[in-house]
């Protein structure tokens, strides 16, 4: 069944679009990711502007996140002084790249930039999530106990000035790495449509060192609000938020996420990392086989200016 | 002076004469809508232009016959062409040139080739034709001379791509000898606002008569609600879609609570 999108401006398969956010809905349930970072190049591979791709992906954000917070909520797993500092990060970031995002497209890059971001990011971080649980994997076969977290281990990060405590994270830690984080986050999310919550769950624990029991619910929290603020941002800055796509989306996106939630439950951690890290890399390379394999057509143009701009 | 005046009067009486001898060659055109609405269900769609071109003795294949062209055209766009090349290995957006106030969809039908319609001088000024439209560049721009052409085919051939700009030569039929029809196809990705179908009545190679009428192109009803929404309430907007976001995710988490 065809339907026309009033922001896009074209008809679209709504079965399709329902279908991947269903398969992309299952994948975030079943690795307990966001999944904007596979929707929105899914969504450009399949003929839907860039720009329309991006602001509707952080709409749809907002969805899946919402569900899994309140339930987190209800566990008392979110620390709130923590999520509310890396929101006020997050939403300054967001604004910076709904401008960044504008001047690019004027100037013709844009697809450009959100390619090499992929590549870049999809990359590092895949790259470490499979040299993680690759290890995780060996050290598990060889029966070898891994190292518990020391409770005083510090890094450079905890040596900041303008030190705050918080108590549900039993941390006492600078405000700086943690709004630098929230920003570098938003900012990211705005501009290449992804909640950002494979780099924010690493960075909490990695860098800040957030109890792994606190850092999920934590993250999604700054999500949600982040990416509520850009879905603002983009409807006031690009209008480009698509409200009839983002609805389809979603639909599909809470349905399969619970399929795959369930799916999760049977697997192992490792694996799942694994499998993950297998994916991330995968969505990079094929962005970066955009960039290096000469195209198929050299031209392109977009309207900048009168009907359909 | 009596006789000057008879004179005058006879005179004026034999033009007009000859005047009316002169065959009328009107030409009447009628679309078989002049609104397209968008709705949800939009795929695109057809326009029927029918027309009469009265008195005319139309032989098919006379090179000194009548023969006609219609032009459908949409609202003015500014449109960027950007080529790729290889820089530090990748694949990027370079050179850029930008054509402006060029029509939004272009199609144009005509009963024999447009080559042989009339001079090119003539086609260039009315636009008839692909090879003929006004593609006017704006002065700043990197690319040079010599690929100038390279750009103008590629844009064209970008709109023909996208069903945008089309040339259907020979695609007037003749219901009889003086009634015609022509069907224009609209794509599902036309650009709202108002086009213009204009009909030129050709013979031995000048533009005997000529029409135009306009044709609105508009969302409607729901479309065209959110549309407006979005470009004129673009807080409301945008606060609505985080609305109706986090009430569908919070709907999900209670109909599928599991703790």
């Amino acid at each position: 069944m065809q339907l026309y999108l009033p922001i896009a401006e074209i008809p679209v398969n709504i079965f399709v679009i329902f279908g991947m956010g269903g398969a992309v809905g299952f994948l975030s349930g079943l690795f307990g990711i966001g999944g904007g970072f596979l929707l929105t190049p899914l969504l450009i591979f399949s003929g839907i502007p860039p720009a329309v791709s991006v602001a509707t992906v952080t709409t749809q954000v907002v969805a899946s996140s919402s569900s899994a917070v309140v339930t987190y909520w209800r566990r008392k797993a979110i620390d709130l002084k923590l999520a509310t500092i890396l929101l006020a990060g997050g939403i300054f970031g967001s604004l910076i790249g709904v401008i960044l995002f504008q001047v690019l497209e004027s100037v013709g890059q844009l697809d450009l930039v959100i390619s090499l971001s992929y590549v870049t990011f999809l990359g590092a971080i895949g790259g470490l999530m499979l040299y993680e649980s690759v290890r995780a994997i060996r050290r598990r076969r060889s029966g070898v106990a891994p190292k518990a977290r020391r409770p005083g281990q510090h890094n450079w990060i905890h040596g900041l000035p303008l030190k705050v405590r918080f108590r549900r994270s039993k941390l006492y830690v600078s405000v700086i790495p943690v709004v630098g984080l929230g920003a570098i986050i938003g900012f990211l999310g705005t501009v290449l449509g992804i909640g950002g919550g494979f780099m924010m769950v690493p960075a909490l624990i990695y860098l800040l060192r957030v109890p792994t029991n606190i850092v999920i619910g934590t993250s999604l929290f700054q999500i949600l609000f982040t990416m509520a603020a850009a879905t603002v941002f983009h409807s006031i800055g690009t209008k480009t938020v698509d409200i009839v796509l983002a609805m389809t989306l979603m639909i599909g996106g809470v349905i399969g996420a619970q399929f795959g939630a369930r799916m999760g439950q049977n697997l192992r951690g490792e694996q799942l990392r694994l499998l993950l890290a297998l994916l991330v890399l995968l969505v990079g390379l094929r962005f970066a086989v955009d960039l290096l394999v000469t195209p198929e057509d050299l031209y392109s143009i977009a309207i900048v200016k009168g009907a359909g701009a | 002076m009596r006789r000057l005046l008879t004179v005058l009067v006879s005179l004026l009486m034999v033009t007009g004469a000859f005047a009316q001898s002169q065959p009328n060659r009107d030409l009447v055109t009628s679309l078989s809508s002049d609104l397209i609405s968008i709705q949800s269900n939009f795929t695109g769609t057809e326009i029927v232009i029918f027309g009469q071109a009265s008195n005319i003795e139309r032989q098919p294949d006379n090179r000194n016959g009548y023969e006609l062209a219609i032009v459908v055209e949409g609202p003015p766009q500014d449109i960027t062409t950007r080529r790729k090349g290889r820089f530090l290995g990748v694949w990027v957006n370079r050179e850029a040139e930008r054509f402006q106030s060029v029509p939004s969809f272009y199609a144009v039908a005509s009963t024999i080739d447009i080559g042989r319609m009339a001079d090119r001088t003539l086609l260039d000024e009315l636009g008839i034709g692909l090879n003929h439209i006004n593609l006017a560049v704006s002065g700043v721009s990197n690319v040079a001379l010599a690929d100038r052409d390279d750009f103008r085919r590629a844009f064209v051939r970008l709109r023909e791509e996208s069903g945008l700009y089309s040339e259907q030569e020979t695609s007037i039929l003749f219901l009889t000898d003086t009634m015609f029809r022509t069907n224009i196809l609209l794509p599902a990705n036309i650009p709202v606002g108002v086009y213009k179908v204009k009909s030129f009545l050709f013979f031995n190679g000048e533009v005997v008569a000529r029409t135009e009428q306009s044709l609105a192109v508009a969302k409607t009803g729901f479309e065209e609600f959110t549309f407006r929404l979005a470009q004129d309430y673009a807080l409301v907007y945008g606060l609505m879609a985080i609305a109706l976001a986090m009430f569908t995710g919070w709907l999900a988490g209670v109909i599928f609570r599991r703790d």
